[in-house]
């Protein structure tokens, strides 16, 4: 996989392991035919699809973009804030000019690390605060399960959509929000029940969770997990699924309706370029639809033609800015009203969600 | 002549010593099998592996770091181990104390108090023996099996911590997610020195191997619950209570788990999230096991296995290698290290015929 | 003819001591052959070598005159060979009748062979209920279930290792009769035992061996006990100075109207149990086990206690209620007839088995131990009772059984007990030992402790008894004076009889304390 490091140079490199602890002198210091070093913590292992595996194809990407101007380090499996500190703090010291996290779980360790490293450049997906040296950068996912929900409600016999979210955080449950209000507009009786695994792989679990939710009813399942157990029990049981992260629809050809998937390589390379020029700066980037950062994975055949071409005008209108998924009246499962009619919801509080629309069957929990 | 295997009258002093060596050996040939058929130059990876991780003053604060937590946890767990009480459950104990401790942490009316830290310890503590106490509770008036009923509580740990960072104790200021506000700086272990994460905690650990070295080596109780442990019914003939077993037993590893539990909020996590633990709690039994329910080996061991894990990281770092090939190697020493223990306790002898 | 079974210069070597040290001998079909032979004399590592547990260093096995090559038990088994284990190779934890089709292999149904077990066992007198968990089931109980199994298998060459101690006078006649039958029938029987009379009326040979080598080949019947027990032991046997009686008036132990439920469903429950034992009194519990024996034992030692303080007394202090520790508090000792698990902890070190029991002589100082007071205490005992062992730091379990009784006698013994319990106190012990253990225990009562002996072996409670009861189905019988009874009496009533008076168990305590 990543192994760009030749023996010389990790005997060059072990010299100056740790020895630069905390000094932040490593910056920009680096001659100009040194190649950029470039770290990644990746929160689980790289499998063939998931989280980790699109975060490793935008580490891919600036491989092909910078081709022997880059090197790369990358660690897997580190998902502990004690541990990511002490690897995002390794990096830096031995000289990583660029270190991505890709967790929220990242976040804490890497404003612990960022402000002793001022010259180093942070980029962290997923996270809240930034700062001079650290960058945040987020999908917007409620763009595609806004799409993926009408398409489901196209589909769905029962009018019953079911939902399977690693954690109740503000990413997961805007999103499930996201994906009954897509269905709603399509059909507005349509209910979504929730669960939540407290993991982000569980595939037992998950499992489970899957043939509770069908014999719940629920003829459509959205997983957002880092595993396609989802998709892959719901298509055994003869439900339609629909994709996360990753186009998943080699686990269930037949039933896999499409996949919101991420795209993070013009992230990756424009922080890689940046750095390499000397021109990067930290930016909060919170991207979907418009800027291929959420894509839609190839339509199922068996969704009609002419549902699948309002499928793609939506997409154009979201993109454009025409659609707002979370564009009022929105009520909560109280019924009280929390998106007035003719307003749309303010960024903070969509980064922020922590209710549930009407109709979401479930909770927090 | 053919090989026979022997059981030894009094386990070799000699072969005690010798057998983390002949452990050694092993590995080295099989690491220079296994990395080489991987592409990687066994010297430089076994290098980057158990040498570069310590060559720097940073590297051995990481390194004492993690293994603070697994050696007082597997230190607790020994106590309940020589006894035969099975607590599998410390990381649920762990989970507890830093619940307590936070809970001290966030909400004493005076976040500069000296008293904030000590109270923390305290409340670590009281929280990881509270934990255990229903295992102990359950096995001393049901006789439930403390194996269930600690692991199953470290799951109802796991859930009680993620409705309070997901409910009541989430942090106002924190965009919804669900973590906790940071403690105060007075609620935080000071750092040895300087930059370095590692923390004055670790001095409540080193007390703890000499507090735990001392009772297991000198103290009628702990010899009493041992004779339990090793031969229940010779401790019901000499007259000793089981129940003193059950209690102490179980008592010692919520105490220590809870103590780690607190050292991990108030050192390099600062805050409660869902997660807190990458399985301290688990690993402590495999410390506790290499150790031999000693305390210098358990002090040993878990700096062993600290530098087995920090390793891991360390040549995904600085060689590129992928984290499944990392792990297979630290299987295969832990396979070799419990090999070579065999040897205190069998020999191998040859034989005409 | 061709020998059924030949050995030829068979050695071997274990890491403190040489096992077997070049031993031939032969045994022709249907012959009954005694190995005889001191604790440690190599006589089971001998019968292990021979059933194929352990492998020889040196030798050869001729089975029907063919060489046995690479020897293992599922071998011995096809050649015919069964081994009685003097440590039993049972599960614990399944029914006798399955513990049997387990040893058998294969498929088996288990009705039908629940069946065999009963009719073998009502046919040679050996009573084994094939649906009791083994692990319900007494010294005694299982070693039947170890002679059944062999028996169910239609021998060729049948081993037993210290058959008779468990069975009562009349069973052990009955088993002699089996035996012979099964010798006339072809059957070559290798008999291990240190009982000489036995070995003189049963067997035809008798290999004895001493410290692995064998001192002599005879034939028991024509060679004079003596002569025997002077090959075995090296030395004249000792004989147990039998004590002037000096029997005080003051109640050592006090059990009144005792009656228990068993724990479980195989177990024998107590029943209305009285019984007492003076200062200065020898008394003997005979029965053979699983009638309530072990019950009797947990019962005085304190491993169960009762909520009726008063039903038993110990020098007229309630203590029904205590555990064990505390009995001992009071000057309670016990010798327990399990030695590895129950009165040693089998991977603690000798000195640590000291403080076992034996904590209360100073061994523990502000809760803290004093490991030199435990490892004098433990240097004394082993000098003083002869212990074999590799210094007092080797682990109880790497002691022979003979050698760990000495040492849990000889702990027990030390801490100066007044009233001392022993349960089967020379169960496995060769003659010599026996004979100092028997002594021990009436220098003992000499100087005024009280000893409550609860044995299977007849001539051993005659032997140093003052007074003898029975224990049969949960019932005690009358008391008996030992001078005043016969073997033939107590043998009638261990395998059940009813003896006069024995219905009223109260008229003999009284009858006793006279």
């Amino acid at each position: 996989m990543n192994r760009p490091i030749t023996r010389r140079k990790f005997l060059a490199t072990s010299g100056a392991f740790g020895v630069t602890l905390g000094s932040g002198l490593m910056t920009k210091a680096f001659a100009a035919n040194d190649p950029l070093k470039v770290g990644v913590v990746y929160v689980s292992p790289i499998s063939e699809i998931g989280w980790t595996k699109q975060h490793s194809l935008g580490i891919d990407a600036i491989k092909s973009d910078l081709g022997d101007k880059v090197s790369i380090t990358a660690v897997e499996n580190t998902f502990l804030p004690q541990d990511a500190e002490r690897i995002f703090s390794e990096m830096a010291s031995s000289g990583h000019q660029l270190i991505f996290g890709t967790s929220f779980s990242h976040g804490t360790p890497m404003q612990k690390v960022a402000p002793r490293f001022p010259g180093n450049a942070f980029e962290h997906c997923s996270g809240i605060v930034h700062f001079d040296n650290l960058g945040t950068f987020e999908a917007k996912y409620y763009e595609g399960t806004y799409v993926a929900g009408v398409a489901a409600a196209h589909m769905s016999k029962s009018a019953k959509i079911g939902f399977i979210g690693g954690f109740p955080i503000p990413d997961i449950v805007g999103p499930a929000n996201a994906l009954l209000l897509g269905a709603q507009s399509v059909n507005p009786d349509t209910t979504c029940n929730v669960i939540f695994l407290n993991s982000w792989f569980d595939p037992g679990k998950e499992k489970e969770a899957t043939n509770t939710l069908v014999s719940q009813g629920c003829d459509v399942i959205c997983s957002m997990t880092d595993t396609a157990t989802g998709v892959q029990v719901a298509g055994e049981k003869g439900a339609w699924s629909i994709g996360y992260a990753s186009d998943m629809s080699q686990f269930a050809p037949e039933t896999h309706l499409t996949a919101f998937t991420l795209d993070w390589s013009s992230i990756y390379v424009q922080a890689a370029r940046d750095v390499a020029a000397g021109t990067w700066k930290s930016d909060v980037r919170w991207q979907g639809l418009a800027e291929g950062v959420v894509k839609m994975s190839p339509y199922n055949e068996a969704i009609p033609t002419d549902v699948q071409a309002s499928l793609q005008e939506l997409q154009a209108s979201i993109s454009s800015g025409g659609i707002h998924p979370y564009a009022g009246e929105i009520q909560d499962q109280d019924g009280n009203v929390r998106v007035a009619a003719d307003s749309v919801m303010p960024d903070p509080e969509i980064r922020g969600f922590n209710w549930f629309v009407k109709g979401i069957i479930g909770n927090m929990g | 002549m053919r090989p026979l295997i022997e059981r030894r009258t009094t386990p070799s002093i000699a072969i005690t010593v010798a057998a983390p060596a002949a452990a050694t050996v092993l590995t080295v040939v099989f690491s220079f099998l296994f990395f080489d058929a991987l592409g990687h130059n066994p010297v430089s990876t076994l290098h980057a592996f158990f040498v570069m991780p310590l060559s720097s003053l940073n590297g051995i604060s990481e390194w004492l770091l993690k293994a603070s937590p697994l050696i007082l946890i597997a230190l607790g767990l020994a106590i309940g181990f020589r006894a035969n009480i099975w607590n599998i459950g410390a990381e649920g104990q762990l989970i507890l104390g830093a619940v307590a401790a936070t809970s001290i942490g966030l909400f004493y009316p005076d976040k500069e108090s000296v008293f904030l830290l000590p109270l923390m310890i305290l409340a670590g503590m009281l929280g990881g023996m509270a934990w255990a106490a229903i295992p102990a509770f359950l096995k001393h008036k049901c006789n439930t099996n403390e194996i269930l009923v600690t692991l199953m509580l470290t799951y109802v740990a796991t859930l009680l911590l993620s409705y309070l960072v997901h409910g009541p104790w989430r942090d106002p200021f924190g965009f919804n997610y669900p973590q906790t506000a940071l403690l105060p700086p007075a609620a935080m272990f000071d750092p040895l020195s300087g930059p370095y994460r590692v923390n004055n905690s670790v001095y409540i650990t080193i007390f703890a191997v000499g507090v735990t070295w001392f009772f297991t080596k000198y103290s009628f109780l702990s010899y009493r619950i041992s004779v339990g442990g090793a031969a229940p019914t010779a401790a019901r003939y000499a007259g000793y209570r089981e129940s003193t077993s059950i209690w102490l037993g179980l008592m010692a590893g919520g105490a220590m788990a809870g103590i780690a539990g607190m050292a991990e909020v108030a050192g390099p996590l600062g805050q409660l999230s869902p997660h807190i633990s990458p399985g301290y709690g688990f690993t402590a039994i495999i410390v506790a096991f290499i150790g031999r329910l000693h305390a210098v080996g358990i002090l040993l061991g878990g700096l062993f296995i600290s530098l087995l894990y920090i390793g891991g990281d360390a040549v995904q770092i600085s060689l590129g290698m992928s984290s499944s090939v990392t792990r297979i190697f630290q299987g295969a020493l832990l396979f070799f290290l419990l090999a070579a223990d065999f040897l205190i306790f069998y020999r191998i002898r040859f034989v005409k015929g | 003819m061709t020998p059924r079974l030949e050995l030829q210069n068979i050695s071997k070597r274990y890491p403190s001591v040489q096992a077997n040290d070049g031993i031939s001998l032969q045994v022709m079909p249907g012959e009954v052959h005694a190995i005889l032979g001191e604790n440690g004399a190599g006589k089971s590592t001998l019968m292990k070598i021979i059933y194929g547990i352990v492998r020889a260093d040196e030798g050869e096995i001729f089975c029907n005159g063919q060489p046995i090559g690479v020897h293992k038990p599922t071998l011995s088994r096809k050649l015919g060979i069964e081994m009685v284990h003097q440590h039993f190779a049972l599960f614990e934890s399944v029914t006798v009748a399955e513990n049997i089709a387990i040893s058998f292999g294969g498929k088996y149904d288990i009705v039908k062979l629940s069946q065999q077990v009963s009719e073998v066992s009502e046919r040679y007198g050996l009573p084994v209920n094939p649906r009791s968990l083994v692990h319900h089931l007494s010294v005694g109980e299982r070693q039947r279930v170890e002679i059944v199994r062999c028996l169910l298998q239609n021998p060729k060459v049948l081993i037993l290792d210290e058959p008779t101690s468990v069975l009562t006078p009349q069973a052990v006649s009955r088993l002699f009769e089996t035996l012979r039958l099964l010798a006339a029938e072809g059957c070559s029987i290798l008999y291990i035992s240190h009982k000489l009379y036995e070995v003189k009326e049963l067997c035809d040979t008798a290999t004895v061996l001493r410290d692995g080598r064998v001192t002599g080949t005879i034939s028991p019947k024509k060679t004079s006990t003596a002569e025997i027990a002077q090959l075995m032991v090296g030395t004249d046997l000792p004989q147990t100075v039998k004590k002037a009686s000096k029997i005080s008036d003051e109640h050592a132990l006090v059990i009144r109207n005792v009656t228990t439920s068993s724990e479980d469903q195989f177990g024998a429950s107590l029943n209305d149990i009285s019984l007492s034992v003076r200062r200065g009194e020898i008394v003997g519990i005979a029965g053979v086990s699983g009638n309530g024996q072990a019950e009797l034992e947990r019962l005085i030692s304190g491993e169960t206690t009762l909520n009726d303080a008063e039903s038993i007394q110990l020098f007229e202090q309630p203590i029904a209620h205590l555990d064990a520790g505390k009995r001992r508090d009071l000057g309670l000792a016990f010798i327990p007839v399990e030695r590895l698990g129950r009165g040693a902890v089998p991977s603690h070190r000798l000195n640590e088995n000291a403080v076992l029991t034996a904590y209360r002589l100073n061994m523990v100082e502000n809760g803290l131990l004093k490991m030199n007071r435990a490892n004098r205490f433990t240097e004394k005992v082993i000098k003083k009772f002869g212990v074999k062992a590799n210094g007092l730091e080797s682990v109880a379990s790497s002691l022979s059984g003979g050698n760990l009784q000495k040492y849990i006698v000889g702990r027990e013994i030390e801490q100066n007990p007044k009233f001392l319990l022993v349960a089967q106190p020379t169960w496995g012990l060769d003659v010599g030992a026996a004979a100092f253990v028997r002594q021990t225990l009436v220098n003992l009562c000499n100087s005024g402790t009280a000893v409550l002996v609860i044995s299977e072996e007849l001539d051993e409670l005659f032997e140093i008894c003052d007074r003898l009861l029975v224990l049969y189905q949960g019932r005690l019988s009358q008391s008996f004076q030992c001078n005043e009874t016969s073997l033939e009496e107590i043998g009638i009533l261990m395998a059940g009889a009813t003896a006069v008076g024995s219905d009223n168990t109260r008229t003999s305590v009284h009858a006793s304390s006279d």
